[in-house]
């Protein structure tokens, strides 16, 4: 068993030039996030919080056009080391000023011939990707076993088709597809959401990754569908033992499955710790928006006496213009006579508050 | 609970659709159909908010749409404010139907991208009324101040809004003209729970301020809790439970409810239903609407079905389960209630 994370990402930043705003929109600002062996790591966050963005990035997905990626992205497998954005700065150069980029310049053609030098062996092999809408992610044209069959002979050692074919239906019936040799032949469009789903899961844990990024696995379809499919990825857990990173606005499926948790906020990791300690309401001391989300849960109590529920005041923050101290200023109750200059004008450190869990808030600053 | 009268009354509704048959059954001259609403009733008093829950392709919206005539029914009454508008015509319907109006599931396609949001509510106030310029711009501030809207997004596009903010929007424009029974489709479902909390607010404040009704549909069991005074449980195109919301939440006695609300991944420690849920997972989000099962149309999934060693009652067609009452305020389809 290696020690130290399986993958790092240190600083990671990812910017959109928009045109019409002549500004950067700023949608994951600065995250560094670690994985360990075997651990799931959630990270839950309102929509525009940069969650999808961190996994696009991670996966080298985001060489569209307008977008630049900086940090350092370590993946240790094997004993190796890689760092995913290696050589970035070659291609994409970031001028700074007072901390706040302003301008940049980038070769666009090279760095995606770069990007996907660096990838090849890593997408789909050592890191791959469930994504949010399963139907929209495979060949409607194909059978789900085929296209099974045609990742296993891609990313693992097996390249005989009859092999393949065996490995693929024993991803199938890993999953619990009912009668997996009939599903087989199956074009997704023949298979509910649910199913769908489970095809998704099976293709991408039939590369026996290293880690599995996991984006709202559970969206969009239904509530009894939802629950088994989380009941799937939590016996997963334990039978495959895949380390995963799995995105979820949903609290209580990242409650469920992970071990940590990382909470998003307008492109910066506002806490990160235990998801047992972080999500359990109003037990622990959290930052601020975790509380507040935590609160906007319609509860059983609330329910039951028809009360109204505690919204969150004001919209998502913008990332195009960030406020110059924290981000969640705007929105905060929590903010205090003494702190308030602190939070308007300075972005707090994150910070360690107990064993193992930060918070970036000015409230858990003594001085 | 003060009792109101009722404002909208269905009964019996049905509404086919006929799938495109191809050549082939031009041929064999078979009539197939989906039965996408089935034999419905339900009434809502004024004031009063129903919750509609099912699974996706239960016929859930499909009961909204048919309501205000937006789809015609295939048979059945629709009684507003005792009216029957069932067979109104579209002009003779017209005067209602601003009294009738719907929130759209889908916030991008209900707002037209190439109007600022000041001309998509003026659009709302002109059809049915003739007003001022002055008269606009007061109406329209005091639709903004209803719903919690700043005064500087009207020059907006829709797509330069926010989730919430576009749901806020298309709220306006139902208050603009004068609604007083609002069908509600999925308004939470694509807005994240913070916001989410904002606009279950924001309907319940509009309710009590303007008496409103609302058809509250969603798969959000715990919303629809919420918010509704009664609710309806729909499986198939067919209403399987309907009674008060915490009744039907907290003591549901239809199969198909209690499974539904042990979904709910929050209550998980409920794992005594959850355990009798069907074995048989093909059945699962896979359905047949053009040949449902004989008999109970749950019963391929009910986990009661499989406990009581598959009775023939909930099978065979000639007994299939109808809607009966179990008290006053309670109605179930189902031989074996919980």
């Amino acid at each position: 068993m290696t020690t130290g994370p399986i993958l790092k990402i240190e600083d990671l930043r990812t910017y959109f030039y928009s045109r019409s705003k002549q500004a950067f929109n700023r949608a994951v600002d600065g995250v560094s996030l670690a994985l360990k062996k075997g651990e799931t790591l959630g990270i839950v966050g309102e929509s525009g919080s940069g969650k999808s963005v961190t996994a696009l990035s991670v996966m080298g997905l985001v060489t569209a056009e307008p977008g630049i990626i900086t940090g350092n992205i370590g993946l240790k497998t094997n004993g190796v080391q890689k760092n995913l954005l290696q050589d970035i700065d070659d291609y994409v150069k970031l001028t700074r000023d007072n901390a706040r980029s302003v301008a940049v310049a980038k070769d666009n053609p090279r760095w995606q011939r770069h990007v996907d030098k660096v990838m090849r062996g890593v997408r789909g092999k050592e890191i791959s990707m469930i994504f949010q809408n399963p139907k929209v992610s495979m060949n409607p044209f194909s059978s789900v076993g085929r296209q099974i069959r045609e990742a296993i002979m891609l990313n693992t050692s097996i390249n005989n088709r009859k092999e393949a074919r065996e490995r693929a239906l024993y991803w199938l019936e890993h999953v619990k597809i009912d009668s997996p040799r009939l599903r087989y032949d199956n074009n997704p469009y023949g298979l509910s959401g649910g199913m769908c789903q489970r095809v998704m899961i099976a293709m991408a844990l039939s590369s026996e990754p290293s880690v599995l990024i996991a984006d709202e696995p559970t969206t969009g379809l239904d509530a009894t569908i939802q629950s088994k499919i989380v009941s799937l990825l939590g016996e997963l857990k334990s039978t495959v033992g895949v380390t995963t990173l799995l995105i979820s606005h949903d609290i209580d499926v990242i409650k469920t499955l992970s071990d940590r948790v990382a909470v998003m906020y307008g492109g910066k990791v506002l806490e990160s710790g235990p998801s047992k300690e972080i999500l359990s309401a109003g037990q622990h001391e959290t930052h601020p928006y975790t509380a507040a989300l935590l609160a906007s849960i319609p509860t059983a109590r609330q329910i039951r006496e028809k009360s109204y529920l505690q919204a969150i005041k004001g919209d998502v923050i913008d990332t195009v213009n960030l406020p110059q101290g924290c981000r969640f200023y705007a929105r905060c109750r929590q903010v205090t006579k003494q702190i308030k200059m602190q939070c308007k004008h300075q972005e707090p450190e994150l910070r360690e508050i107990s064993h193992n869990h930060k918070v970036r808030c000015w409230l858990y600053f003594d001085e | 609970m003060k009792m109101n009268t009722t404002i909208l009354e269905v009964q019996n509704l049905k509404k086919y659709y006929k799938p495109h048959g191809g050549i082939f059954s031009a041929f064999t001259g078979k009539e197939n159909v989906i039965p996408a609403v089935d034999d419905v009733s339900f009434y809502i008093k004024e004031k009063e908010t129903m919750g509609l829950v099912g699974e996706t392709g239960c016929g859930k919206t499909t009961i909204g749409r048919t309501v205000l005539k937006l789809t015609p029914a295939t048979a059945g009454k629709i009684i507003f404010d005792n009216t029957d508008i069932t067979h109104l015509s579209a002009a003779q319907f017209r005067p209602l139907r601003k009294q009738l109006q719907m929130i759209f599931q889908d916030l991008d396609a209900a707002l037209n991208p190439k109007m600022r949001i000041k001309a998509i509510l003026k659009e709302a106030l002109k059809v049915h009324r003739r007003l001022s310029d002055a008269e606009m711009d007061r109406r329209i501030s005091e639709l903004l101040e209803m719903v919690n809207l700043k005064k500087s997004k009207l020059s907006n596009f829709p797509n330069e809004l926010s989730g919430g903010e576009k749901r806020r929007v298309g709220i306006a424009r139902t208050l603009a003209v004068g609604a007083r029974f609002i069908v509600a489709d999925e308004p939470t479902s694509a807005l994240d729970v913070s916001i989410q909390a904002q606009v279950v607010n924001l309907l319940r404040d509009l309710q009590k301020e303007l008496s409103l009704s609302y058809l509250f549909i969603s798969y959000d069991l715990r919303v629809v809790e919420l918010i509704s005074h009664k609710v309806a449980v729909m499986y198939l195109g067919q209403i399987v439970e309907m009674g008060m919301a915490g009744r039907i939440a907290n003591a549901p006695r239809h199969p198909y409810t209690a499974v539904l609300w042990s979904s709910l991944v929050e209550k998980k420690s409920n794992e005594s239903i959850k355990n009798a849920g069907n074995p048989n997972e093909s059945q699962w989000g896979v359905f047949d609407f053009e040949r449902p099962s004989t008999g109970c149309r749950f019963a391929p999934r009910c986990p009661v079905y499989h406990a009581n060693g598959h009775p023939t009652i909930c099978t065979d067609p000639a007994t299939s389960p109808q809607l009966r009452k179990l008290d006053a305020a309670h109605q179930v389809r189902c031989h074996f209630p919980l």
